[in-house]
C-alpha cells in the first residue's frame, strides 16, 4: 500500500508543471556552480602557480641568503573549495614569512578579485540551504491540504487505508521527487568536474558525499516541515503563507540574526585594539633597548669583522629578549581573543541551531574544512614553516633573520670567482594540508545530527496532526 | 433465511462540536441485494450518517456497522467491505480515467485486473472509449461519476455507500445511473444511496427512509408504497427542502 501511494505520488509530482519548473531551474543552478566553481579553480590555481613564480623570481640573482629577509607562502587552492565556499574566498591567501615575528594572512580572493563576490552565493551549499529548501516547501506545502481540496482524500480514506502509512509515502513519494532534480544534476556536475582538469582525492569525494548527505537531510527536514503545517491546516494558501514566513525567519533572518546578537552579546577586541596595544608595548621596549644599546661598549679590536660581529651578537641578544617579551604578550593577547571569539562563535551556532540551513551550512563548512577552522590550520602550518624557514636560515647566514641587525659585507679584491647566486628553491617549500574529512567529522556528525533530530521532530508533529485531520 | 445486514445504523447520533444535532437517534438497516434510499432535503443529515459509516466522523452515540463490525471500533476492517462514491466524485485531474482507476482500485485492495477489465467496466458506466486514456482535467460532472461508480464496482465491496450521487446529473444520465445501480443490487450488492430526489429513489429503491433535521421520520419498502403514500411523502420531503 505505501509503495503503491509512493508510486502514485511520483507521477503525480512528475507530471505536474511544477516539477518541470523545478527540475529546469535546479539543474541550471547546479550546473551553473559546478561549471563556475571550476572555473573559479582553474583561475584560482593559474593566480596560486604565478604567485609562486613571481616570488621566487625576486630572489633570482641574489648572491647572499642574509639579502632574504622574507619569503611568502601561499595558499593552494582547493577543489572542493569551489563547491563549498565556506570562507575560503574571505581569508587572506598570502603570507610573509620571517625568521621571526608574527604571521598574518592577507590577500584574500575576493578582496583582489571583488567579481568574484558577486558569485559567490553560487555554491553547493547556497544551492541546498537557500534553493533547495524553498523546494522542499512548493513540494510540501500542500501534501495533505491540497488532496483535501481536490476531493481525493475523502475516496483515498473511503478504502481501508492506515493514515499511518499514507502519511509515510507521502513523505517519501514527495522526498524521492524532489530528489530527483537534486541528485541527477549534482551527478552531471561532478562528471564535468575532470573536463576542467579538477580531480579529487579519495578524502574529496567522502567530503563530497557527506555534504549531498547532510544536503539532503536538511531537505528532509523541510520537507517533514511542509508537511508538517500541510496536516495541520484545512486550505494549502494558508499552509503556503505559514511555510513562506517560517522559511524566511529560518533561512534569511536567523542566521544573520544569530551572528550580530552573538557579537552584541559577547564582545571581541578588533585586531586594530590589540595591534595598538602590541606596538605600545613594542615601543616600551624598545625605548627599554635603546638605553642598552646606548651604553654598548665594542669589544677592543681592530678587525672589523670581529667588531661587527660582536655587535651584532650583542643586538642579536637585545632582540631576541625582545621577542620573548613581546611573544608572551602577544601570545596572551591572542589567546584572549581566540577564547572571546570561540564563545561568540559558539553562541552564534547556538542561536542558529534554530534554523536548519544555518545547520546545515556548519556541517558542510566542517566536513569540507572550509569553516573558520580553514583560517587558523594556515595560520598554524605557516607557524611551523616559520619555524623550518628560520632553522634553514640560520644554518645560512648564522643569524636569526628578520630582526634588526647589521650586515657587513666585505668586498674583497681576490680574483677569487664571482659570488655565485643563491637557489630560492633550497629554501623549504610549505605545503599546506587541508584540513582532513576526519578533522572535522565530528563537529559534521553533531551538526548532521540536530539536523536529524528536526526532521524527525517535524515529522512526528505531521504525524501527529495527520492522525487527527479531518478526511472529509 | 433472512440475510444478515450488511449496514446498520443502531440509534446512530451525531452532534457536532457547534451543538448542532446532525442525525439523531437514527436505526436502519441494508441487506444484500438491496438498495435504500435515504430521502431528505439539504440540511437533513444524509451526509453526516454516511460520513458516520466511513468512520470520517465520530458517532456522538450509536454506531454504524458495515458487514457487522462497528466503524468507529475497527474502520480498517469495516471499510474492507464498502465502497462509497460521493456527490462530487473528485480524482487525479493530470492522470487518465484509466490510471485513476487502476490507483485507487489498487488502494481498495484488489489488484490483479487488467487494462481490458478496466476498458469493459468503464463502458458498462457509460463513459465513451475515447475517454478512457484520457486526463481527468477536462471530464464533466458526469463523467467523473462514472469513474467513480467504475471504481466503486471494482473494489468489489459486499456495500456501497453512495451521497447523492445523481445530483447536477442530466436526465438521461441520472436515468442510466439508476439503472447501472439495479444491476449492482441484482448481482447482491447493499446498497445505501441518500437522495433529495423523490422519483429517482421511488423508481429504483427497495426501501425508502425519510430524513428531516436529522430525524429518520419514516421507513417503507417500495412494495408497501401507494400511489397516495407517494404523494403524501412528496409533501412531507418537500416541506423539508423549502424549509
Ligand atoms: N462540520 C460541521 N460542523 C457543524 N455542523 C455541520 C457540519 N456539517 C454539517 N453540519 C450540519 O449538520 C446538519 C446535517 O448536514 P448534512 O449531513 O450535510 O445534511 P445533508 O447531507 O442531508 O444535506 C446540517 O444542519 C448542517 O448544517
Ligand atoms: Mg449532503
Amino acid at each position: 500500500m505505501v509503495r503503491l501511494i509512493i508510486e502514485k505520488e511520483l507521477r503525480d509530482i512528475f507530471t505536474s508543471s511544477k516539477f518541470l519548473v523545478t527540475f529546469g531551474i535546479c539543474s541550471v543552478l547546479i550546473i551553473l556552480s559546478f561549471l563556475i566553481g571550476a572555473r573559479n579553480h582553474q583561475v584560482a590555481t593559474a593566480q596560486y602557480e604565478a604567485s609562486k613564480r613571481a616570488n621566487d623570481l625576486q630572489y633570482e640573482g641574489v648572491t647572499d641568503w642574509t639579502r632574504v629577509q622574507e619569503y611568502k607562502i601561499f595558499l593552494p587552492p582547493q577543489p572542493l573549495a569551489t563547491l563549498v565556499n565556506g570562507v575560503a574566498n574571505d581569508i587572506g591567501r598570502t603570507i610573509e614569512v620571517r625568521g621571526r615575528g608574527e604571521l598574518r594572512s592577507q590577500d584574500s580572493r575576493y578582496g583582489d578579485d571583488p567579481i568574484f563576490a558577486l558569485f559567490r552565493f553560487l555554491d553547493l551549499e547556497f544551492i541546498f540551504s537557500i534553493v533547495l529548501t524553498l523546494f522542499a516547501i512548493l513540494f510540501g506545502y500542500d501534501l495533505i491540504n491540497g488532496e483535501k481540496e481536490r476531493g481525493t482524500l475523502r475516496l483515498t480514506f473511503s478504502n481501508a487505508i492506515p493514515r499511518t502509512g499514507y502519511i509515510i509515502a507521502k513523505f517519501i513519494g514527495a522526498f524521492l521527487a524532489l530528489a530527483v532534480p537534486l541528485l541527477v544534476p549534482i551527478l552531471a556536475g561532478i562528471l564535468i568536474l575532470p573536463a576542467f582538469g579538477i580531480t579529487l582525492a579519495g578524502d574529496d569525494w567522502l567530503k563530497l558525499a557527506l555534504i549531498i548527505g547532510a544536503g539532503i537531510i536538511t531537505v528532509g527536514a523541510f520537507l517533514a516541515l511542509a508537511l508538517f503545517v500541510s496536516a495541520s491546516t484545512e486550505r494549502s494558501s494558508t499552509s503556503f503563507l505559514v511555510l513562506l514566513s517560517l522559511w524566511i525567519v529560518m533561512v534569511m533572518i536567523v542566521p544573520r540574526l544569530s551572528v550580530v546578537a552573538a557579537d552584541q552579546i559577547v564582545t571581541v577586541p578588533s585586531v586594530d585594539e590589540i595591534n595598538s596595544q602590541k606596538s605600545r608595548f613594542m615601543s616600551q621596549i624598545w625605548n627599554e633597548d635603546r638605553g642598552r644599546m646606548n651604553s654598548y661598549t665594542p669589544p677592543k679590536s681592530q678587525n672589523v669583522q670581529e667588531v661587527m660581529a660582536g655587535f651584532n651578537k650583542f643586538m642579536q641578544e637585545l632582540a631576541d629578549a625582545r621577542e620573548k617579551k613581546f611573544n608572551e604578550l602577544s601570545a596572551r593577547l591572542n589567546e584572549e581573543r581566540t577564547n572571546r571569539q570561540a564563545e561568540q562563535q559558539m553562541l552564534a551556532m547556538l542561536v542558529s541551531g534554530v534554523s536548519p540551513s544555518a545547520l546545515f551550512t556548519l556541517a558542510a563548512g566542517e566536513i569540507n574544512g572550509t569553516s573558520l577552522r580553514m583560517e587558523r590550520a594556515f595560520l598554524e602550518q605557516a607557524k611551523e614553516y616559520q619555524r623550518q624557514y628560520a632553522a634553514f636560515m640560520k644554518e645560512k647566514t648564522g643569524m636569526n633573520t628578520g630582526g634588526f641587525s647589521f650586515v657587513v659585507r666585505m668586498v674583497t679584491d681576490d680574483d677569487a670567482a664571482p659570488p655565485k647566486p643563491i637557489n630560492i628553491r633550497e629554501l623549504p617549500q610549505f605545503a599546506f594540508t587541508p584540513l582532513s574529512a576526519a578533522s572535522g567529522l565530528g563537529a559534521y556528525t553533531g551538526y548532521t545530527g540536530v539536523l536529524a533530530v528536526y526532521l524527525l521532530l517535524f515529522f512526528a508533529g505531521a504525524y501527529r496532526s495527520f492522525q487527527r485531520y479531518d478526511v472529509r | 433465511m433472512e440475510q444478515q445486514p450488511l449496514l446498520e445504523a443502531n440509534g446512530l447520533t451525531k452532534r457536532y462540536e457547534d451543538g448542532a444535532l446532525a442525525v439523531n437517534n437514527v436505526s436502519f438497516s441494508v441487506r444484500p441485494g438491496e438498495i435504500y434510499a435515504m430521502l431528505g432535503g439539504n440540511g437533513a443529515g444524509k451526509t453526516t450518517t454516511i460520513n458516520l459509516f466511513l468512520n470520517f466522523l465520530e458517532p456522538t452515540s450509536g454506531e454504524a456497522r458495515i458487514a457487522g463490525i462497528a466503524s468507529h471500533a475497527d474502520p480498517l476492517a469495516a471499510k474492507k467491505h464498502v465502497a462509497f462514491v460521493s456527490e462530487n466524485v473528485m480524482l487525479y485531474t493530470n492522470f487518465t480515467a484509466v490510471q485513476n482507476l487502476a490507483y485507487f482500485v489498487r488502494l481498495g485492495g484488489r489488484t490483479g485486473y487488467t487494462t481490458e477489465d478496466y476498458r469493459r467496466v468503464l463502458l458498462r458506466v457509460g463513459l465513451q472509449e475515447e475517454a478512457h486514456h484520457k486526463k481527468l482535467k477536462g471530464f464533466s460532472k458526469g463523467m467523473r461519476q462514472k469513474c467513480g461508480i467504475a471504481i466503486a464496482i471494482l473494489k468489489d465491496a459486499p456495500a456501497i455507500l453512495l451521497d447523492e450521487p445523481t445530483s447536477g446529473l442530466d436526465p438521461k444520465s441520472g436515468y442510466e445511473f439508476m439503472q447501472l445501480l439495479g444491476s449492482l443490487r441484482d448481482e447482491g450488492k447493499a446498497i445505501l444511496m441518500s437522495t433529495h430526489d423523490i422519483f429517482r429513489a421511488k423508481e429504483s429503491a427497495d426501501t425508502i427512509g425519510i430524513m428531516r433535521q436529522g430525524n429518520l421520520v419514516m421507513q417503507q419498502s417500495r412494495a408497501a408504497l401507494s400511489g397516495e403514500d407517494l404523494e403524501r411523502l412528496y409533501m412531507e420531503h418537500m416541506a423539508g427542502v423549502t424549509e
